[in-house]
């Protein structure tokens, strides 16, 4: 009996471990397949590799637009991230202590930008600048887009770090002789930490990575990664596009890899 | 020399009232315990005394200083919480030494201070840890050590042992009591756990609903209760409907009668003849006699029938009727026999049994 349910067992073990492998195949491959690409020395964006080579990256750094966009791309991501770790910090803490029975509507008011139709908001925004007269001369239209779309982020994960954070935590500062801002800066944000950069994190890479927004949004003269990566895409098809794929690969892992070396990827559970 | 002093504290939530005329007054040393079920205003009255709540009036002083609106972190507090609210993220060093930085107190002196208080709760070697890595008892140290190294002028404890088991728990009383001795620091104590507020406080404040239900040493709240609601919620008692019959003296002793028997009580002062009153008695007060014996000097007897009897090792509880119907509850020495059905005489010291107005 013990005998034919650890057989059983290990069976089922077995049929699931090869589930989640083939779902593994199946989301990683084309990472892996474009980072290979991306080492093609060949002309073309495809099988079978002629050779292999860095020539494409080397296209890739050479190329003046696509350096333009990676420095727009995490110039706009990098304000989006830092202004939405501000107000998105504060909001979280708004909603959860002072909201009062307000406190579901404004949460899902703050969430909104996640569930509207990210091109709903784009167009929004477009309308809204042209009224005010800058419309998208500047880099603000872009700037304010980026900012809305990724605050959902840094509101819900620092919201999460503070609902499951011991209020009497504070409270024992207070009585400690600690002022409002020393238990702040000392016991709350030590707390929220992992979900404000869990946040941030996500806020980067999302505004990184989004097309909508930017394609109605960008200032005249700018286009971020994403755009020029279409662009050149609809007339060019050679491995630069998968050299500037990896490259936004690369900097991902880079960016868990500074997580994990800095505050740990286990602090970053729920 | 008056510590603490609360005076008239009320506190309205909406249309609540949950602190009804608070005032407790606290000699430099004294151990006070906030007795009552949840929502008697325990907790809010110590959160009161904190800054963590704004009383709607009333004033709280510290000695002679008045702190009613003083932020929590002016107040010269120490306060271990229930959950014990280390901060997760220090060392045990570290924990003790956020109230020290936040006092701005240097690190040769912090130092100093961290060992002595870490001996004091037998902590020494733990500095570099952090309280995930420490036992439940060892965190409620660590809080407690937390608290009395910044040396406070009143150390305030919210159910600090609800959390631990009941062995430690009862080891974890004597230890807090021993240790705010050896500090000599006024302490309050919030519990709804009648026996921890027997075993450790000078004096017990019973609250109910919102107001002061009684204030005194355990003895007296224990023996001579001042409503049957603290009695009821002071350990077990039998009570016996009984009508005054007679002033027998003048420290407050009646000849009361219960059914068919006149009996002697002791009462407070100022129960007038002739009105009906509640005799209390507790379990193990009550003696169990053959059914013809006489009363041992100026004692009592009623005369029950035994309805049930529980052994319980050290005692056999006996569950008694009289022939009026009351039910009575008797703890007798465990290695006497008594079988129910027969009928006996209850006995009792008149000082054992105590009246209150019905």
């Amino acid at each position: 009996m013990t005998a034919a349910s650890g057989v059983r067992r290990t069976l089922w073990d077995r049929l699931f471990l090869a589930l989640v492998a083939a779902i593994y195949i199946f989301l990683m491959f084309p990472i892996v397949l474009v980072v290979v690409l991306s080492l093609n020395s060949g002309e073309f964006l495809a099988f079978p590799l002629e050779g292999v080579s860095l020539r494409w990256f080397g296209a890739l750094f050479g190329n003046q637009r696509f350096l333009a966009a990676l420095i727009y791309s995490v110039q706009i991501a990098a304000v989006a991230t830092v202004v939405n770790a501000v107000f998105g910090t504060l909001a979280a803490l708004y909603v959860a202590r002072f909201a009062g029975r307000w406190r579901d509507r404004l949460r899902t008011l703050m969430t909104s930008p996640l569930l509207i139709p990210e091109i709903l908001t784009a167009i929004a925004l477009l309308f809204y600048f042209y009224e005010l007269g800058i419309g998208t001369r500047y880099s603000l239209a872009i700037q304010m887009g980026h900012i809305v779309i990724t605050f959902p982020y840094v509101f819900l994960n620092v919201s999460a770090a503070l609902f499951n954070f011991d209020r009497s935590q504070e409270e024992a500062a207070r009585s400690l002789g600690a002022g409002p801002w020393m238990t702040f800066r000392r016991v709350t944000l030590p707390a929220i930490k992992p979900g404000l950069i869990t946040g941030g994190l996500f806020a980067f890479v999302i505004s990184f990575d989004v097309f909508n927004i930017s394609l109605l949004l960008k200032a005249l003269g700018h286009n971020t990664m994403p755009l020029e990566l279409f662009d050149y895409l609809r007339f060019n098809f050679d491995p630069t596009a998968a050299a500037v794929a990896s490259l936004s690969i690369f900097v991902t892992f880079g960016a868990i890899f500074l997580i994990d070396r800095t505050v740990g990827l286990r602090s970053l559970r729920f | 020399m008056t510590s603490l002093a609360l005076d008239r504290l009320n506190k309205h939530f909406g249309t609540q009232h949950i602190l009804r005329d608070v005032s407790i007054a606290m000699a430099q040393g004294e151990f006070v315990s906030l007795l009552g079920p949840s929502g008697c205003g325990k907790t809010t009255t110590l959160r009161c005394i904190a800054g963590f709540e704004q009383p709607s009036s009333g004033r709280i002083l510290f000695g002679d200083r008045d702190v009613t609106a003083a932020l929590p972190e002016k107040r010269d507090i120490g306060m271990v919480f229930q959950s014990y609210a280390l901060f997760p993220h220090m060392t045990v060093a570290e924990n003790l030494d956020f109230g020290l930085v936040a006092r701005k107190v240097p690190p040769d002196e912090r130092r100093r201070r961290r060992e002595a208080v870490l001996g004091m709760v037998r902590l020494q070697g733990f500095e570099g840890r952090y309280p995930r890595e420490l036992s439940g008892g060892q965190q409620q140290r660590v809080a407690l050590a937390r608290a009395l190294v910044i040396e406070p002028s009143v150390l305030l404890l919210d159910e600090p042992l609800a959390n631990l088991d009941a062995t430690l728990r009862d080891e974890m009383r004597f230890f807090i009591r021993e240790l705010q001795q050896r500090v000599g620091i006024t302490a309050i104590y919030v519990t709804h756990d009648q026996a921890e507020a027997m075993v450790m406080s000078d004096r017990i404040v019973v609250m109910r609903a919102g107001a002061i239900a009684q204030v005194g040493t355990p003895r007296m709240i224990y023996e001579r209760p001042a409503s049957l609601d603290v009695a009821a919620f002071i350990g077990r008692s039998n009570t016996l409907e009984a009508r005054v019959e007679a002033v027998a003296g003048g420290g407050g002793l009646y000849v009361v009668r219960a059914g068919p028997s006149a009996l002697r009580a002791a009462g407070p002062v100022g129960l007038a003849p002739g009105s009906a009153v509640r005799l209390l008695l507790r379990p193990e007060a009550v003696r169990v006699d053959p059914p013809d014996a006489a009363p041992a000097g100026g004692g009592n007897h009623i005369l029950a029938r035994i309805a049930a009897s529980v052994y319980q090792g050290a005692a056999i509880q006996l569950v008694l009727e009289t022939p009026e119907g009351a039910r009575l509850i008797a703890d007798v020495n465990g290695r006497r026999a008594v079988a129910p059905g027969q009928t006996v005489a209850l006995g009792f010291a008149p000082a054992d049994a105590w009246l209150l107005p019905a």
